[in-house]
């Protein structure tokens, strides 16, 4: 208790909350420029925190990441530009409303949902964190691969109307996910002898192809240039959701809120699945589904609470294990490494004033952004007015800036360049691109683990059935793959009554 | 502005841009800030380690040194990139070993060549450890022999990739205990500690400044560390050659240089690294991330990597550690 005043008092030092300024500004930006991930965000200012104290730093790390995976919603919703992996799924309602010129109204709902899933999170963190840690190491390589799979299957029903032309989407992620140097027996495979494939394509730049190239080559094509020039008109749109829908969204949000901070605990899955899973079961529980993908808001609601409760429950065993549950996580341990600070349980008894300071700064960190998000937000809706022969460029530029930084690798610019061609035609016969890039994520996820537990076990497949954890993750795979196709076949049975219906009455 | 008056800017621009141009031979190296590669991802160990050591070398020779990630395929990237850089003192870069020197034994498609890399100084020697969970039945390597013996092919131990100085440290144990252990192939050790801890493996090979923190907080015990005396950053954990295995294992970190590299730049960027890893900031900086000094300075390390590399090639003649 004594620790959290201390926190407290730490936070509100006027050069804290100047650090926390800049580095919520700092992340809004970087995570809403494509190409710029969470990650690279948090990993790009570490080097700045060196000379600062660790309470500042950490206020600037915390910062710059709840901040990043929130500032990649606007651009989502107004471009179809993900600024990070964790908007995927905000763009799918986001920019068809962004189209229907309720733009800001969608930012206006994604600040929201952010806010509350954000703030969600943190209370989850310092309240629950040790408890919650040890239900993530649970989770072993077998649950792993399940829980792949389960990733893989949902996202296929999520987004695409046809989900046949969502699973050769994701078949051809998880080909490409062969490609690179196979850790288990040091041999390449399908790399050509090109060393920038070696760990495997790299997923930011085929992200930033598949969805920011895809949209500069679209908005270059004169024609399908107007699709932006056609959302202009935004004066006419509500600057803000009513209260009456975000009371509607409120269930959507708190749901989301649960699901995303759960997930954020379990190492390895992150802000995109957590976005995707809960924007699915938003689907599945509304009254309108067919609703969903033509610019539902309740959709960008459902993903933007649920990735931004993700940044609180990775740090849950980041900060009390040590064990950071994404990449982003993983370049927090090292910041706080850096600091002297070994991350684990002494967090919370040697460091403790520090610690809780860095949750603290997460809660004004997430205040901060709703406030500049829903001051600012608004007037972004106007970046689709600049017209596509400028915007293109833009975006174009912008992405081979990124995408060149990563690494500093020239071969990663023209990777991510194929991929937008790709990404463009793939647009253009209706293939979604996100079971692409979920099947490149989780396609390595699935097959390490599956060979680690096969390691383990000396290639006994009861392994699967040996504990309650893994056979209730194969019950869920079963569900996300028999809810749909149930659902499906009630809504063809109802179709054909209704015709049969109609017949009868016309004999009649 | 006229055509003319801009003509004259540029003219004098050039001028002024010659005259530093042609400075260089005057002046002292280094003139510019310097590049170090790190074949790794930032926020790693030896991305951390790099990221100190740069800030001491560069305020000790007057010039920014600007660490430049260059990750990917487990370092071949980076020393790739370091091996075609121009010797021109301005891009130097970080190895590691004996990652460095093994990937040409297995492979013969390598990036670069250890003829292409000039190794400069070793900085960190961070010896292998073998580990289990706080609640794990073995107090001591033989429990676990013991353990491995009565259950042939059962228990399992985690290393972070074929080939790395993990996989043969825990080749070289297994060898030498004559025992048989399922072997579980991990990308890094956060992943392998919390298997460890989650209980879905019985053991964990790593390097000691990896998991020296969980061995101090108690959430991971060490049944031994592969060096052949007791580290000051884990004193409780006693060596495999005290319990009667003689194993010694580490991975090193350290500087080189593209090959070509003229001797006079060498020799500066040797002695500006001799007074880095001398000083007692630096020391006291590294202590606290567990990462224990062992300094092979110029021709010392070329030779330590040369040897290393001989070993190696003798041991994959004798018993390759991947199947071909």
């Amino acid at each position: 208790m004594q620790d959290l005043l201390i926190a407290l008092g730490n936070i509100f030092e006027p050069d804290s909350l100047f650090v926390l300024i800049i580095g919520t500004l700092a992340g809004m930006v970087i995570g809403s420029l494509p190409g710029l991930s969470s990650t690279m965000g948090v990993a790009l200012v570490i080097p700045i925190t060196f000379s600062m104290s660790p309470e500042n730093s950490l206020i600037l790390l915390g910062a710059v990441y709840v901040s990043s995976v929130y500032g990649g919603s606007i651009t989502a919703i107004l471009l179809r530009t993900p600024g990070t992996d964790a908007s995927i799924a905000t763009a799918l309602d986001g920019y068809p409303l962004a189209q229907q010129g309720r733009g800001a109204e969608a930012v206006g709902m994604a600040t929201i949902a952010s806010l509350i899933g954000g703030i969600f999170s943190t209370i989850l963190l310092i309240a629950v964190a040790p408890p919650l840690s040890r239900i993530a190491l649970s989770f072993g390589p077998v649950d792993y691969a399940v829980l792949a799979v389960f990733g893989m299957v949902t996202i296929i029903g999520v987004v695409s109307s046809n989900p046949i032309k969502g699973a050769v989407s994701a078949a051809a992620g998880l080909l490409l996910a062969t490609i690179g140097m196979d850790n288990f027996t040091a041999t390449q495979r399908f790399t050509f002898g090109e060393s920038s494939l070696f760990d495997g394509v790299p997923l930011l730049p085929a992200l930033i192809g598949l969805f920011s190239i895809s949209q500069a080559i679209a908005l270059s094509v004169p024609k399908s240039a107007s699709i932006l020039s056609e959302t202009a008109d935004i004066s006419h749109g509500r600057p803000y959701p009513s209260v009456e829908l975000i009371r509607k969204c409120l269930r959507t949000i708190m749901k989301s809120s649960i699901i995303g901070s759960a997930i954020g605990v379990l190492p390895g899955a992150g802000t995109s699945i957590a976005a995707f899973i809960s924007y699915n079961e938003a689907r599945r529980s509304s009254k309108t589904p067919e609703n969903f993908g033509k610019g539902e808001i309740e959709g960008v609601a459902a993903s933007e609470a649920a990735n931004n409760a993700v940044t609180g429950g990775t740090l849950v065993p980041t900060l009390t294990l040590g064990i950071p549950g994404n990449a982003v996580t993983a370049v927090f341990v090292g910041g706080l490494t850096i600091h002297g600070m070994a991350p684990g349980p002494r967090l919370f008894t040697d460091f403790a004033d520090v610690t809780y300071t860095l949750i603290l700064s997460l809660f004004l960190a997430n205040l901060m952004f709703a406030i500049i998000g829903l001051g600012v937000g608004r007037y972004l809706v106007y970046v689709t007015r600049i017209p596509g022969s400028v915007l293109g460029p833009l975006v174009l530029a912008f992405s081979f800036i990124g995408t060149y930084a990563l690494r500093n690798n020239l071969f990663d610019v023209g990777l991510a360049l194929c991929f937008g061609i790709l990404g463009y035609f793939m647009e253009r016969r209706n293939y979604p691109a996100a079971p692409l890039v979920i099947a490149l994520i989780l396609g390595p996820i699935f097959e390490v683990n599956f060979r680690r537990a096969m390691q383990i076990s000396s290639w006994d497949l009861t392994i699967f059935f040996d504990r309650p954890l893994t056979i209730f993750l194969m019950v869920l795979v079963v569900a996300a793959v028999a809810l749909p196709v149930w659902q499906h076949r009630k809504a063809k049975r109802a179709i054909a009554e209704s015709i049969g219906n109609e017949s009868a009455t016309e004999k009649s | 502005m006229t055509v003319t008056t801009l003509f004259k800017s540029a003219t004098a621009t050039a001028a002024i841009t010659l005259s530093v141009a042609a400075a260089p031979a005057l002046a002292e190296y280094p003139e510019r800030p310097v590049t170090m590669i790190v074949a790794w991802g930032a926020g790693g160990s030896t991305d951390t380690m790099a990221r100190i050591f740069s800030d001491y070398i560069g305020e000790d020779l007057g010039q920014r040194f600007v660490v430049e990630n260059r990750e990917g395929a487990g370092g071949e990237v980076g020393w790739t990139a370091l091996a075609n850089a121009e010797a021109d003192g301005y891009t130097i870069g970080l190895i590691n070993s004996p990652s460095f020197e093994s990937k040409g034994i297995v492979r013969d498609d390598v990036g670069y060549s250890m003829e292409d890399i000039r190794p400069l100084v070793n900085v960190v020697t961070d010896p292998g450890v073998i580990a289990v969970s706080a609640d794990s039945p073995y107090e001591t390597l033989d429990d676990f022999v013991e353990a491995a013996k009565e259950n042939p092919g059962e228990l399992s131990v985690s290393h972070e990739g074929v080939g790395g100085d993990d996989h043969l440290a825990a080749l070289d144990f297994t060898d030498k205990a004559g025992i048989d252990v399922n072997f579980v192939t991990f990308d890094g050790n956060a992943e392998a500690t919390a298997a460890l801890q989650g209980g879905h493996i019985d053991a964990f090979e790593g390097n000691m400044s990896e998991v020296a923190n969980q061995i101090e907080n108690g959430s991971v015990r060490a049944l031994a560390v592969w060096s052949s005396e007791r580290m000051d950053a884990i004193p409780d954990v006693p060596t495999g050659q005290e319990q009667g295995y003689d194993v010694i294992s580490a991975a090193s970190r350290g500087l080189a240089v593209p090959a070509e590299l003229s001797d006079e730049q060498y020799n500066t960027l040797l002695e500006a690294a001799r007074g880095v890893i001398e000083n007692e900031e630096f020391r006291a900086e590294l202590a606290e991330l567990n990462m224990p000094v062992v300094p092979i300075y110029g021709e010392d390390f070329v030779q330590f990597l040369e040897n290393n590399r001989d070993t190696l090639q003798n041991l994959w003649e004798k018993d390759p550690w991947i199947e071909q």
